[in-house]
């Protein structure tokens, strides 16, 4: 071989002086370019469609569709009595997809014992317990009273943030835009509400006794939801 | 668990370390050949470079929880990564077989891909890295090279017997670890192509669109594909050199690499369910166990082995002059400093998810110190006395040209390279102050 000059074209013929290493070389550009053109394809066309469609925020519409359940208790409270009642959660039928949403609680009491009808006075809690609910919501009506025999209303919200207003929410897809709406897990226990009587007699005087008591109904209106998803287009 | 950013502040000492005692020796070495000059500015420039990368994102990892306004940071990672990849694209042209051989084309050649990296740097920061994978791309015409010089002295060695033709194959397969050592180590993900799917992962995860763009995806996936067709081509290579020749420690490191990625790929199609969990739910963590996986293989090589490679590189091939008396005591301790510092890394690494009290811990690390010190005039005996540059090799075949270059001249390339990191880190400076 001539002295080395330096010249790019003898350089190159040295490198690809060996026939046969030659073979392996080309075979393996050939394979180079086989893995790049369909790694390539996988990645710029199929994946590049996925990724385009999910790293874009979309908007979504969540609807709840409501079902009631309701449960009733009838007690008769005695005069200055605190009656505890339990309801039972577990009792109810939750349809599938269907999550505990809040609790309606009426109290109604109707006054027929004694001579003037005078209306006794109703109380009503809902006793913080081991039920899986928020507890703490400013949406809670937890306490309540009457002694105008009008129904008494308490209110509970069992699951997070639940209104059942239809929601407007952005997200890449249908999971994450669901996501604060599947939790499992609330409304799990027992509802303990405390009944409280006070008899009321017209001028505090009730000569025969005959207003000692009084028939309460509790009327749970159980409201249970399901979320239903769209994509704004 | 130990976590990822854990070995990013090592790797920062290693490099940085590596790269300012190999510039230092190779100041020292009088009487180097061009080539050796020139390869052993560009690795240690490259590791130093690379250092001050890391360096930066040591300190984004350590702050990127509180309000630090870490812009600054981010563009010196990002544009020192990139000076430092032209840097290392720029090895294989001139290791272990120049191309570049006649003086003007090393000068407006070397001094045009220092430009082409300069603005580079630049115009990815003004465009926000939105096409940072792209610059991948100059990794093609060195893989090129690097398989060509491989394949040819691999075949003459077999097929002619020619001994000495192994100092090129073997110089040729590390220079290749060196630069693709990560890729290579998710060889079947690429080959089953899924490497795809952890792709889309991290554009999802991170939300931005800068990863959808299709130039830096082609950049990635030409790095990915070279990596996996380069272990291919070491492990067919080196079986077929180690069936006439034997085995040796290049055999096992390609091997260990190979047997590493076929692992990870199966790891990585078992974990697929998660990697798209982004697209179909919420992206969920990978398995602990997975993420041990890949500190102690892909992270390891990058930030702990791969200097060492380079090291290995420095000694072996001569490309300083380890054996005067002026370099030999600052070669020996680096050798000996790195060997501890990985090794440390390790011992630290695998404590953090082994029930390893700390006392066993020390007690191991103060084995290995005292059989790195036992054996540390055996350690340099292999790594110098067996070593010889590759000049020797092409002088010998009558194909490396000595052009009329003093010096000083290939010291200009470090300076103008040392001009460019100031001047970038100046302008990252500036640009992150202003936007």
């Amino acid at each position: 071989m001539d002295s080395q000059k330096g010249d790019f074209s003898e350089i190159l013929s040295n490198i690809f002086s060996n026939s046969e290493a030659n073979r392996y070389i080309l075979a393996s550009i050939i394979a180079t370019i086989i893995m790049f053109s369909y790694t390539g394809y996988d990645l710029l066309v199929v994946r590049s469609d996925a990724v385009n469609e999910y790293t874009n925020l979309k908007e979504w519409s969540i609807v709840f569709e409501t079902q009631n359940e309701t449960m009733q208790a009838v007690e008769t409270v005695q005069d200055d009595e605190t009656r505890n009642v339990l309801f039972d959660l577990s009792e109810i039928n939750i349809p599938d997809g269907f999550t505990i949403g809040y609790i309606d609680i009426i109290i109604t009491s109707e006054e027929e014992s004694g001579i003037s009808g005078q209306c006794d006075s109703v109380a009503g809690d809902i006793i913080e317990n081991d039920l899986t609910a928020q507890w703490n919501d400013p949406q809670n009506n937890l306490s309540g009273q009457d002694s105008s025999c009008l129904p008494i209303e308490l209110d509970l919200t069992i699951y997070p943030n639940y209104d059942g207003e239809t929601l407007t929410i952005s997200a890449i897809n249908e999971f994450q835009a669901l996501q604060n709406w599947t939790d499992t897990g609330w409304g799990e226990g027992e509802l303990s509400i405390d009944l409280d009587l006070d008899v009321n007699a017209p001028f505090g005087i009730d000569p025969l006794g005959s207003d000692t008591d009084e028939e309460i109904t509790i009327d749970v209106f159980i409201v249970m939801f399901k979320p239903n998803i769209s994509l704004i287009e | 668990m130990a976590e990822l950013e854990s070995m990013v502040p090592v790797a920062a000492i290693v490099y940085l370390l590596l790269g300012i005692v190999s510039l230092i020796l190779l100041n020292r070495s009088k009487n180097r050949i061009w080539i050796d000059f020139m390869v052993g500015q560009i690795l240690g420039l490259c590791l130093f470079i690379q250092g001050l990368a890391y360096s930066s994102h040591s300190i984004i990892l350590a702050f990127s929880d509180g309000d630090v306004d870490l812009q600054f940071f981010i563009f010196s990672r990002n544009s020192l990564f990139i000076i430092s990849g032209f840097l290392a694209a720029t090895i294989p042209l001139l290791f272990p077989y120049p191309i570049l051989q006649n003086s003007s084309t090393i000068k407006y050649i070397i001094s045009g891909i220092l430009g082409m990296s300069l603005l580079s740097a630049v115009y990815m920061m003004m465009t926000n890295y939105r096409y940072f994978g792209i610059t991948d791309i100059i990794f093609v015409i060195p893989f090129v090279l690097l398989i060509s010089v491989y394949f040819r002295f691999l075949t003459e060695e077999i097929r002619n017997n020619d001994l000495t033709a192994r100092r090129m194959s073997f110089a040729a397969g590390l220079v290749l670890i060196g630069i693709h050592g990560r890729e290579m180590t998710w060889w079947l993900a690429q080959v089953i192509s899924i490497n795809d799917e952890f792709v889309g992962r991290g554009a999802i995860e991170l939300g931005e669109f800068a990863y959808s763009y299709a130039p830096a995806w082609i950049g990635y996936n030409i790095n990915a594909t070279i990596g996996s067709i380069a272990i291919l081509i070491l492990t067919v290579g080196e079986s077929w050199r180690a069936s006439h020749k034997g085995m040796n420690g290049f055999l096992l490191v390609v091997l260990l690499i190979f047997a590493v990625g076929t692992i990870s790929g199966i790891a990585d199609y078992a974990v697929l369910d998660i990697v798209n969990s982004c697209m179909y739910s919420v992206c969920e963590d990978y398995p602990e166990t997975y993420d041990i996986w890949y500190n102690f293989t892909t992270n390891a090589l990058v930030y702990l082995f791969t200097p060492l490679i380079a090291m290995y590189i420095i000694l072996n091939f001569d490309i300083i002059d380890s054996r005067s008396s002026e370099n030999s005591w600052m070669s020996r301790i680096i050798v000996i400093l790195m060997l501890l510092i990985v090794t440390s890394s390790m011992i630290e690494l695998l404590q953090s998810f082994l029930p390893v009290s700390e006392m066993v811990s020390s007690a191991i690390l103060a084995m290995v110190v005292a059989i790195f010190i036992g054996w540390e005039e055996r350690i340099m005996l292999k790594l110098v006395e067996e070593g010889e540059s590759i000049s020797k090799k092409l002088i010998s075949l009558d194909e490396l040209n000595i052009p009329d270059m003093e010096n000083n001249h290939l010291q200009l390339f470090s300076k103008a390279v040392g001009v460019m990191v100031v001047f970038i880190i100046l302008l990252s400076a500036v640009y992150s102050a202003i936007i």
